[in-house]
């Protein structure tokens, strides 16, 4: 009896006699760091990367599209509809559309903890290129939202419900934000330099300011049509006083962290419009350049073509965008696709070059060919047409073009500057911006057609009317479920009805 | 005689007696549905309460007249009259036994200690294993569907388990807006368990099903919600006994959303031998190429007619399920034992899809003089072998003459089946037969489920009970592609496989101090109780999704680099309660509980909190001295009760923002470290639901006829719920402690024998439920809050409501179309309606006519709202029958207006004249309006019917082996009738937990038919 008396009591004992405060002690996670074990340098690539990665494949696959670059196989006449169709509720769906809102209001949050941690620490150089880089995406927002949060966004939890600014104001903001960014990396000493941590520059100093001032002078550039050419003489009298100037020859915006020839770690350009780690990607086989590109690049007989596509028996032959019909002459095997090394005895071509490649999120040639519209029209000093030409020269290199063949291509009538009227400078300037920029920053060569109206893309065969053209994106379902009344506050926002603010 | 003019249909046997003499009766007493006869029974004859027993083969002899009353009755088995009639000298009495005596009913109450049902304050309800496993269900909640007032069951996600369906059970509705975290606990055999799915039905003698915080009041956070108490099987002292008993059982996918059968496959009306989307011209009989040609030069062809048959049907086969179940048990004086194994073997609805588990369990128990002991083990053994979702999601968009049995030869290289040869290289429209071989999820789950308990009893008044559990499960699952060389990226198919081990351990411990003191009629009861909970768990992922070799699986035969991930979760709890309960007189109760409990997952600052809870309970038909030995109200019982439970519904880890790296990081030496896009808020508190419950439970005609009836309103507040907030917020979702959600639900509960006649009785069963639900308010003065896709929280309204775009209309209602006749989708989404239904009903109808038994279970939900996400797919494929209903040809959109107006100051008139365009822009938009693919999920159907024989005794009596014996057929899903909307599927499906929400990767439900065999030695 008394034994049986222990046995219970022992028993019982075993697990009620444990030590309450440790017991109940478990709740640091052990399966990844928090914000304090995570030094800045550890931090700002990954935040990089998700700029870069998101600008070069989302939106510039959106873009290439309404930039008049890509089109479809017939063999995928039913893919990238939404994109066809100008389809705006079907881009904006949660479920299969295109998030570039959420994942640009993401990546400017892994900016903005940057900007606060490296406030914290006083280390003005991660704060500055965090500031820069929250320049870039605001600008883009609202080149593609128009009217965005800005003021409201990025405080936690502090406003839920984050207040729509006027796009313009944005802008305006957008812009203050990188030039206070370029002055805290100027004011930055030797031993805040971030090194190896900043992926894009190596915390060069100088390009971090001439890339702080291209990313202005394209938002300047943007509102050319807008009638806001008071603001636009203030920021280009700052940008002048700065004196650091724009990014130059040889001078890329891009990143080069360090790819491997592994599933989800390589350049994702390449990985996901030439190769995955074993065939050809979805992409390379369903899209095609438009027939409308090749027509320009042969018109003007560039050696540019040979080098970005494939040539179907001699000759080069492209699709029409929006095509409706399945047609045996679009079919993959009768249409050029992307060339790449494969297809070129190993050696790199105009968009790919291996799968660890340098990716671009701003091209020399962009910067240069922005220069040669401010001179153009008179914003900087300089020759419209040296700046043309070194654009063009950029081009021809970054696509693995002979430098050689450069002058006899500059030479001929329909390229040469000089050889424009007055009038048409700008369209001829645009125009080989516009072959440069191709698949690369489509979203440039979008606004850009937005703004200016050339060149003259022909309109996708699926377009809602012959006349409707794509605008701006709907806000997306998750902001009209999560923010109704601000989204609701903006206007008609149908994708070939509402226009970006600088758009007239 | 008068005193039977009632509800009931029929009467009792009705005679009217001449002759008043006394005569010799004699007869036997039976079990209603073994047919065993029951010695020690009581005959009572009503004139004179002259009372005899039964002798040991059941038999009796009374003295009786003709119209006299009398009774018979059994402990555990339902009391029958009979009137002698005047041709008769033997009288046979069948008593039921699943039917217990309300003011004897005994149920498990928390912590598994048994209450008398009298004294309960609050609601429970008891059902037992034949009514569990009517259906000879494999999970045990599935037995439960339909039969509970205010329990709903569920089919989860069919996309993960489709051999093998995940269950969704809810009492009472929800009272968090964290849906995955509305379920009850389970305890079995008075330890909390996290899952019950794979508990053998069989083993299980009852459930008691305690409705609400207030009945589980005592396990504190994790009753909020109700408890299952699950009571396995015992022993009894006595002769052993040996049961075996098989089911088979066939099943089919019904419930198909329609295809349209006139349009085959191209675009824009012109055929194209690659494409597989309908947009193509319509049928027109002819032999058509179809694809490219094949390596041998042959041009695979297919008629272009749309069979008789819908073709998809072919991707499924009949699925068969096997289950064999053998138990042994028995006892002595000082000991039980249960032991029992089963097996279950499953092919599924999809080839290649297949299951199989296989389950023991030893219940023992001894007693050494005060000591007694109870043990017991379960082992699980669960694997696995299905293919993810991809058949199923592509067969529904390919065209409606594809031939789908031609497509299982895939191997053969020269095979139009060939996934190199395919007629089609899209990605979403892959032969389904070469996915379901080519891709495969396995997994096998070991789980052990075992208790130590020492009950001690220390004086009369004072006893102790420890409790020790283990529950431990262990998975090793395994995801493989094989790899198809192409260097076509649209035809290649990456060698992948993904290994993993998935272990979760819970240790659970409870010491509870009994105290028991009569003081005259007033008895008291005190139960004091500490818990102690451990529970941990282990995740590691390892693989490759770049293999070299077909056929070989191992991440070490890769290119690039391997992929992997582990993470550890560690949860403790630890709960101090007690319980006191006054009696008086065993009419009156009142029972007061608290709880402290002290979690792990919450600050140190919050992580404490304490809440109480009081009822009572009130037998007024024997404290009222006039309502006493009724004759039509026997038993009558009112009850109310009142409490308030803090619950922590937060995961570990929870309070601080986790970065991770992503994007490919790190790359070599450089890492890039990115946080978690849900706002971290490190200041959560518990959430408190205050749950008021009054009812009343009544026993008419010595309870023949039963009526129980509830009301609750719970009240929750301050609910931590992980919420979506705008994108521009940075931060994806945010956790908040905000935000309330009100219940009011009543339950209706009537069952009786309609017609209890010699040896056929007829019992029918009714429950209601209807609740209201309500959100009063949400977090930071929002007045609504999406909670996934469709589904929202919104002020004012029904929790979740369903919202979806529309078109833009007039103020009549009807579509606005433009100059060409397209429709304008909306921006603002619709409030349509609750995805719960607020309407549940559950009808059973249980008929035993000597050796047979007829059970059917109906149900009813109605009044919800239901979204397919499968529609806009179809309509974007050209495969819905809507995209085919003007012959996609230029039409008036039906009832739609034309805006004669501007913009600004619309008028709107009846469109006679602009056509809209009909083409597959103009469907592809239609699909994408959200009104479209919504509809009512109202719903009849035959959930469960069950034909059983047992063998009569007589057969049986010549021979000493088999004691009883029985065979049945079994069906669920037998029929069932849908709102005339919903096209979609069965409204009882649902995916990620959310109700009336059905999605593309979900296969079709099935029904399913067999027989059984039931065999005692």
């Amino acid at each position: 009896m008394k034994k049986n008396i222990k046995i219970f009591v022992f028993a019982a004992g075993l697990f009620s006699l444990t030590s309450c405060e440790k017991f109940l002690d478990v709740n640091d996670n052990p399966n990844g760091p928090t914000e304090q074990y995570l030094i800045l340098s550890a931090r700002l690539p990954g935040a990089l990367i998700s700029t870069i990665n998101q600008e070069t494949v989302q939106i510039n696959q959106l873009a290439a599209f309404w930039a008049g670059y890509w089109g479809t196989t017939s063999e995928a006449t039913n893919k990238f509809y939404k994109e066809k169709t100008y389809n705006g509720v079907a881009i904006r769906g949660t479920r299969d559309g295109i998030q570039i809102w959420e994942g640009t209001y993401n990546t400017l949050l892994y900016y903005q903890l940057i900007k606060e941690q490296a406030q914290k620490e006083n280390a003005p150089f991660y704060s500055g290129i965090a500031k820069i880089m929250q320049g870039w995406h605001f600008l883009h927002l609202v080149d593609i939202y128009n009217n965005v949060p800005f003021d409201e966004a990025l405080n936690r939890t502090l406003y839920l419900q984050p207040k729509y600014e006027d796009g313009k104001t944005v802008y305006e903001k957008s812009v203050s934000l990188i030039t206070e960014g370029m002055a805290e990396i100027k004011g930055a000493s030797g031993d805040q330099n971030p090194g190896k941590a900043d992926i894009i520059f190596s915390g060069d100093k100088q390009l971090w300011a001439k890339f702080g001032n291209t990313l202005k002078l394209r938002a300047l550039i943007r509102q050319s049509q807008a009638n806001n050419d008071a603001y636009i003489t203030a920021e280009m009298d700052k940008i002048k006083l700065e004196g650091s100037g724009f990014l130059g020859l040889g001078q890329h915006v891009a990143t080069k962290p360090g790819y491997i020839n592994s599933k989800g770690k390589m350049n994702p350009f390449w990985e996901n419009n030439y190769r995955g780690v074993n065939a050809a990607a979805t992409n390379h086989v369903d899209l095609r350049p438009t027939q409308y590109i090749i027509d320009k690049y042969k018109g003007l007989d560039d050696p540019r073509l040979a080098s970005l596509y494939l040539s179907i028996g001699g000759s080069f032959k492209g699709v029409l965008f929006g095509n409706p019909n399945v047609d045996a002459q679009y079919a993959a095997k009768s249409t050029s696709a992307f060339k790449g090394p494969t297809e070129n005895d190993g050696k790199p071509t105009g968009l790919f070059k291996s799968f660890d490649q340098a990716l671009i999120l701003m091209g020399s040639f962009e910067s240069l060919f922005l220069q040669a519209e401010a001179a153009n029209r008179g914003w900087i000093s300089g020759s419209d047409q040296t700046f043309y030409e070194q654009g063009i020269a950029e081009s021809f290199k970054y696509m693995e073009v002979a430098a050689a063949s450069f002058t006899t291509y500059n030479e001929q009538a329909t390229v040469k500057l000089s050889g424009a009227a007055p009038a048409d400078r700008l369209k001829r300037i645009i125009e080989q911006k516009w072959l440069a920029l191709n698949s690369i920053s489509s979203l440039e060569a979008w606004s850009d057609y937005r703004r200016l109206g050339f060149p003259e893309i022909p309109n996708s065969l699926l377009a809602p009317a012959p006349t409707a053209r794509p605008l701006r994106l709907m806000y997306p379902e998750s902001e009209r479920q999560t923010n109704a009344v601000e989204s609701g506050k903006q206007g008609n926002d149908e994708v070939t009805v509402g226009k970006i603010w600088w758009n007239k | 005689m008068n005193k039977k003019a009632t509800l009931i249909i029929l009467l009792l046997t009705i005679s009217t007696g001449l002759f008043a003499q006394v005569r010799m009766i004699s007869g036997k007493v039976i079990d209603q549905k073994t047919g065993v006869t029951l010695p020690g029974a009581t005959v009572i004859r009503n004139a004179n309460k002259e009372a005899v027993s039964t002798d040991a083969s059941g038999k009796y002899t009374i003295y009786a007249a003709t119209g006299d009353l009398l009774s018979f009755s059994y402990t555990g088995y339902s009391t029958v009259e009979l009137t002698l009639t005047a041709d008769k000298n033997t009288l046979n009495a069948y008593l039921d036994g699943s039917v217990n005596q309300l003011s004897e009913v005994e149920v498990t109450g928390a912590l598994g200690i048994k209450r008398q049902a009298r004294e309960l304050g609050t609601s429970a309800t008891l059902i037992s294993n034949e009514s569990l496993n009517q259906g000879k269900v494999l999970n045990p909640l599935q037995g439960l569907a339909s039969k509970v007032a205010g329990l709903r069951i569920n089919m989860n996600d069919a996309t993960t388990g489709k051999t093998d369906q995940l269950v969704q059970i809810r009492l009472r509705g929800s009272r968090s807006f964290n849906d995955a975290k509305n379920n009850p606990i389970y305890v079995v055999d008075g330890v909390p368990v996290p899952d019950i799915g794979r508990l053998n039905p069989n083993d299980i003698e009852n459930i008691t099903v305690l409705k609400g915080a207030n009945a589980a009041a005592l396990y504190g956070s994790e009753g909020v919600n109700g408890a299952l108490m699950i009571t396995t099987k015992k022993g009894q002292r006595g002769r052993g006994t040996v049961n075996y008993a098989n089911t088979t059982t066939f099943s089919n996918v019904y419930l198909l959303p329609p295809a349209q059968t006139q349009f085959g496959q191209g675009q824009n009306g012109v055929y194209a031998p690659t494409e597989y989307e309908s947009w193509g011209p319509a049928f027109d009989g002819s032999t058509k190429d179809l694809g490219l040609k094949l390596p041998n030069g042959v041009q695979p062809t297919a008629l272009f007619a749309a069979p008789s048959k819908d073709n998809r049907l072919d991707m499924f086969q009949t699925g068969r399920t096997l289950q064999n179940d053998l138990s042994f048990s028995g006892g002595d004086e000082n000991s039980t034992y249960f032991f029992s194994v089963q097996n279950v073997n499953i092919k599924g609805v999809i080839p290649g899809d297949k299951s199989s588990r296989t389950g023991a369990r030893f219940n023992g128990s001894r007693t050494f003089g005060k000591l007694n002991t109870s043990y017991n083990v379960n082992y699980i053994s669960a694997n696995r072998n299905t293919t993810p979702d991809g058949p199923w999601y592509s067969t529904y968009v390919q065209p409606a003459n594809l031939d789908l049995k031609s497509l299982k030869n895939w191997r053969d290289p020269n095979s139009a089946a060939n996934p190199l040869n395919y007629y089609t290289d899209a990605t979403a429209a892959k032969n389904p037969f070469f996915l379901m071989d080519n891709n495969r999820n396995t997994a096998d789950q070991q789980t052990i489920n075992g208790k130590i308990q020492l009950d001690y009893d220390f004086t009369p008044w004072f006893s102790a009970i420890y409790r020790i559990g283990l529950y431990s499960t262990s998975e090793e699952s395994r995801a493989t592609t094989n790899k198809l060389a192409s260097p076509s990226g649209n035809r290649n198919v990456n060698g992948s496989v993904n290994d993993g081990s998935n272990d979760f351990r819970r240790i659970n411990s409870d010491l509870i101090l009994n105290f028991k003191k009569d003081f005259g009629k007033f008895t008291n009861r005190l139960l004091v109780g500490q818990n102690i909970r451990m529970d941990d768990s282990k995740l590691i992922s390892v693989g490759s999704a770049n293999l070299l070799f077909p056929d070989l699986f191992n991440p070490g035969s890769r290119a690039g680099e391997l992929d992997g991930a582990a993470s550890i979760t560690k949860y403790r709890a630890l709960g101090t309660y007690f319980e006191y309960t006054a009696g008086y007189n065993n009419y009156l109760f009142f029972t007061l509980t608290g709880r402290n409990d002290m979690v792990s997952v919450l600050s140190k600052e919050n992580r404490a909190y304490f809440y109480p809870g009081v009822s009572t309970s009130f037998v007024f038909t024997e404290g009222i001295k006039a309502l006493k030995d009724n004759r039509v109200l026997s038993f009558g019982k009112v009850f109310a009760s009142y409490n308030k439970t803090g619950n922590v519904t937060l995961d570990p880890y929870s309070l601080n923002n986790a970065y991770s790296q992503i994007n490919g990081f790190p790359f070599g030496g450089l890492v890039g470290f990115t946080p978690n896009l849900t706002s971290p808020n490190p200041n959560i508190k518990p959430e408190f639901v205050k749950s008021y419950e009054v009812g009343t439970q009544l026993g008419f005609f010595n309870d023949r006829l039963n009526f129980e009836a509830a009301y609750v309103y719970s009240d929750s507040d301050g609910q931590i719920f992980d919420a979506p907030i705008s994108s521009s917020t940075g931060y994806n979702t945010t956790i908040v402690n905000a935000g309330r959600l009100t219940n009011k639900i009543i339950e209706l509960t009537l069952s009786g024998d309609v017609l209890r006649k010699d040896n056929f009785r007829w019992n029918l069963g009714f429950n209601f439920t209807h609740i209201n639900n309500k959100v009063k308010t949400i977090f930071g003065g929002q007045e609504e809050f999406r909670m996934f896709r469709q589904a929202y929280a919104v002020v004012g309204q029904s929790y979740p409501l369903l919202k979806v775009s529309d078109y833009l209309r007039d103020e009549q209602g009807r579509v606005v179309v433009d100059s060409k006749g397209n429709t304008t989708t909306v921006a603002d989404s619709a409030p349509l309606g609750t995805m719960v239904p607020p309407y549940q009903m559950g009808l059973s109808s249980v008929i035993h006519f000597k050796g047979i038994s007829i059970g059917a279970q109906f149900d009813a939900r109605l009044g919800g709202w239901l979204y397919s996400e499968v529609v806009p797919r179809m309509y974007t494929a050209g495969t819905h029958p809507a995209t085919a209903e003007y012959g996609r040809q230029p039409f008036i959109f039906p009832n739609s207006v034309v805006n004669t107006g501007t913009a600004d100051q619309p008028v709107y008139v009846q469109n006679t004249t602009v056509m809209s365009k009909g083409d597959k822009a103009f469907w592809d938009t239609q699909g994408k309006v959200q009104r479209n693919t919504a509809a009512k999920s109202d719903f009849f159907k035959l959930r469960e019917l069950n034909i059983n024989y047992a063998l009569p005794k007589a057969l049986l009596a010549k021979q000493k082996v088999i004691r009883e014996a029985s065979f049945g057929l079994v069906g669920t899903n037998l029929f069932i009738v849908r709102h005339k909307s919903n096209t979609y599927g069965d409204p009882e499906s649902l995916y990620n937990q959310t109700d009336g929400y059905l999605s593309f990767r979900q296969i079709p439900p099935t029904r399913m038919f067999g027989f059984n065999l039931n065999v005692t030695f």
